[in-house]
């Protein structure tokens, strides 16, 4: 079944009958991402922290276009050459035309989800060029041409032993392997690569619309390599990664660590004000900016969903999510997964063909606790809801026991005559679910046993004094 | 680029933004009022927290004699540019990529996250290849907080500022915790007290 994020139920069902390892893998991981996230947020007045931030981004957000103008006039005066986006193929195309200008033959690329967003790595396969994926877990996965399944730990679903598996597959390592040697074996080849590279591309994770800066948060320093080996690099950034101020960067960088892997800041953080200037010895000739809309906008326009548009792509609410940990990402069949996927995909691919996504949650509302950005996530999974059922977009039947529902529970006589008739209902339909329609309700709940009087009768006979 | 495609972006945005009430730019996140000492410890605790080792050196004489035997251990180093004469290492130079030893000038260091603060002037390959990372910095330069340390850099931003926070980690494979992945796998910071005239 090709992945897609209607395909969702099917996928999920897939996931955790054939593939247990992966929800042991995830469970496990998300789980130690959520618990050293409550750690880093008790460290700081989280609360006094979530709000600033949320009113920073509301501030950017509604003056969204004054500050694309700043910022692109500020990378420009840095020497940054400034592309505008439309959507994907737009994007492709300016990056196709650099490549092709610069004769690029060897890329690597910093994670980056836009790209994913972008399908970059097939873009540039196409044009004859290698690419290099320079995280680990996104190099694991590349060499097993998987999308990531988490915006921040892209190979969480796979444990030890599979990766193992992987080195051992393609270049030949031993089966019991520690992880160090394993790296050791990435570092060797991903070197190579690094000083071989024409191009760099990475993503970002802000970018301060008064000095031009593109900031970048890592571990590994394969950002900062990727930034600075190449003779050119391009930064994708959505227009939403804005923030007004550079004195904003360190609230944001240290908030979107603390969230995303409980630090309090990536071990390198990249602050990028250019190419290499005079008297500077090393660094890239060229950087490029792609600023990217790719549906941004829409987003921007709908008077619920634009709030979706603060999100700083730490994966907190993914590591906090009780469904998404069953699965991992993949069954969301979209780029963004968990809780954020969920109201993000119907917002930047519409909601025909994203309409599964928002079901994919219990509504326990540990995603909007999580968000650094406040988020309003589980109002906007209902919001999505509704809009789908209004837009007709639910099974009919499904609509009509939820309107007999509703007529039955605001009007009393009939409100009584029903309940009276489950009295009479044989056990056997209540107990042993020949009711068909609620059997994935039913399977995994006792049978329903009402109580041979309702409370109001009870009230009545003095029973219930 | 055209610029009509831009125009279009900027006239959505407009028009998505017609209705909507203006939302006002807060004011900075007020700083966390410490003493120097309470710096010190904080950024000694964190540095190492994350992995890194610090070493505090009274001034630019101890600093050497502590550099001349802390090198013994390597047979090769690659320097920054901005490393004051006479702390660059007495080892055979070699270029980043072949040497064992990076040794860096910092501009400042953030206590809050146990961060120095790497500039591209000081040459990029230095602070990123070598297996180990040396990087001096003044205690002078040594800031509570990571938005003063970044307030400090304003007015003259090099093309790249890199915040080095410890040892280059990875947890990608099996969620076990490996240093070196990319970057040094080693951090020492030594924080000089006295940097003299």
């Amino acid at each position: 079944m090709k992945a897609s994020p209607n395909n969702y139920p099917e996928e999920a069902a897939l996931v955790i009958r054939e593939h247990p390892e992966v929800r042991a893998s995830v469970t496990g991981a998300t789980l130690n991402f959520d618990q050293n996230r409550r750690k880093a947020y008790s460290e700081i007045d989280t609360e006094a922290w979530r709000v600033w931030a949320e009113a920073v981004k509301n501030h950017l957000l509604t003056h969204l276009d004054g500050y694309l103008r700043q910022a692109e006039a500020s990378l420009v005066a840095n020497g940054v050459q400034v592309h505008w986006a439309e959507d994907a193929e737009a994007a492709q195309q300016i990056l196709a035309r650099l490549v092709r200008e610069n004769q690029v033959r060897t890329v690597v690329k910093a994670k980056s989800m836009l790209s994913e967003e972008l399908g970059v790595n097939p873009l540039l396969e196409s044009l004859g060029a290698r690419v290099f994926e320079t995280d680990l877990g996104e190099y694991i996965i590349q060499l097993e041409n998987e999308p990531p399944s988490h915006i921040v730990g892209p190979a969480i679903h796979k444990n030890l032993e599979e990766i193992r598996q992987v080195f051992h597959r393609h270049f030949g390592t031993a089966l019991n392997e520690t992880p160090e040697a394993l790296a050791a074996v990435a570092r060797k080849r991903l070197r190579d690569a690094f000083l071989r590279a024409e191009m760099g591309i990475s993503g970002a994770n802000f970018l301060a619309a008064d000095t031009g800066t593109i900031a970048l948060i890592e571990n590994e320093g394969n950002i900062r390599l990727s930034t600075s080996t190449p003779r050119i690099h391009v930064a994708l950034v959505g227009i939403e990664k804005l923030v007004p101020r550079f004195s904003d960067l360190a609230v944001f960088l240290s908030l979107t660590a603390r969230a995303a892997t409980g630090q309090r800041l990536g071990t390198f953080v990249s602050l990028i004000q250019g190419p290499r200037k005079p008297g500077e010895h090393d660094g890239p000739e060229q950087v490029h900016v792609i600023l990217v809309d790719n549906g941004r906008t829409s987003v921007l326009a709908d008077p619920e969903a634009w709030e979706t548009l603060r999100c700083v792509r730490c994966g907190a609410c993914l590591n906090a999510c009780p469904v998404y940990r069953q699965t991992g990402g993949h069954a969301y069949g979209y780029v963004y997964s968990g809780p954020i996927g969920a109201v993000l995909a119907p917002g930047l691919l519409g909601l025909e063909a994203a309409k599964a996504l928002p079901y994919a949650s219990s509504l326990c509302g540990a995603c909007f606790e999580a968000c650094p950005v406040r988020i309003p996530i589980p109002k906007l999974l209902l919001a999505w809801r509704s809009r789908a059922v209004e837009q007709g977009m639910t099974p009919r039947f499904e609509a009509a026991a939820i309107r007999a529902y509703a007529f039955t529970m605001t009007h009393p006589l009939l409100y009584r005559l029903a309940a009276r008739f489950i009295r009479y209902l044989p056990d056997q339909v209540l107990d042993n679910r020949v009711v068909p329609v609620v059997k994935a309700w039913t399977e995994g709940r006792a049978g329903l046993k009402p109580s041979p009087k309702s409370f109001r009768e009870l009230w009545e006979s003095g029973e219930a004094q | 680029m055209l610029p009509i495609v831009k125009d279009h972006i900027l006239a959505r945005i407009h028009r998505a933004l017609e209705h909507r009430p203006k939302s006002e730019l807060p004011a900075p996140m007020p700083v966390e009022k410490i003493t120097a000492e309470e710096t010190l410890g904080r950024f000694r605790d964190r540095l190492s927290g994350n992995g890194g080792e610090l070493v505090r050196l009274e001034n630019v004489n101890a600093a050497r004699v502590w550099l001349d035997s802390f090198t013994k251990a390597f047979s090769s180093a690659a320097c920054g540019y901005l490393v004051p004469a006479a702390l660059r290492p007495g080892l055979p130079e070699l270029p980043a990529h072949q040497a064992q030893l990076g040794v860096s000038w910092a501009l400042g260091a953030a206590a809050e996250t146990g961060s120095v603060l790497m500039s591209s002037r000081d040459g990029r390959l230095t602070q990123l290849l070598p297996p180990t990372h040396l990087v001096f910095v003044s205690e002078a330069r040594l800031y509570p907080s990571l938005s003063e340390a970044l307030a400090a850099l304003k007015t003259d931003l090099p093309s790249a500022i890199g915040l080095h926070s410890g040892p280059s980690k990875s947890a990608d494979i099996g969620q076990i915790m490996v240093k070196g992945v990319h970057g040094p796998g080693r951090l020492v910071v030594a924080l000089i007290g006295d940097m003299g005239p």
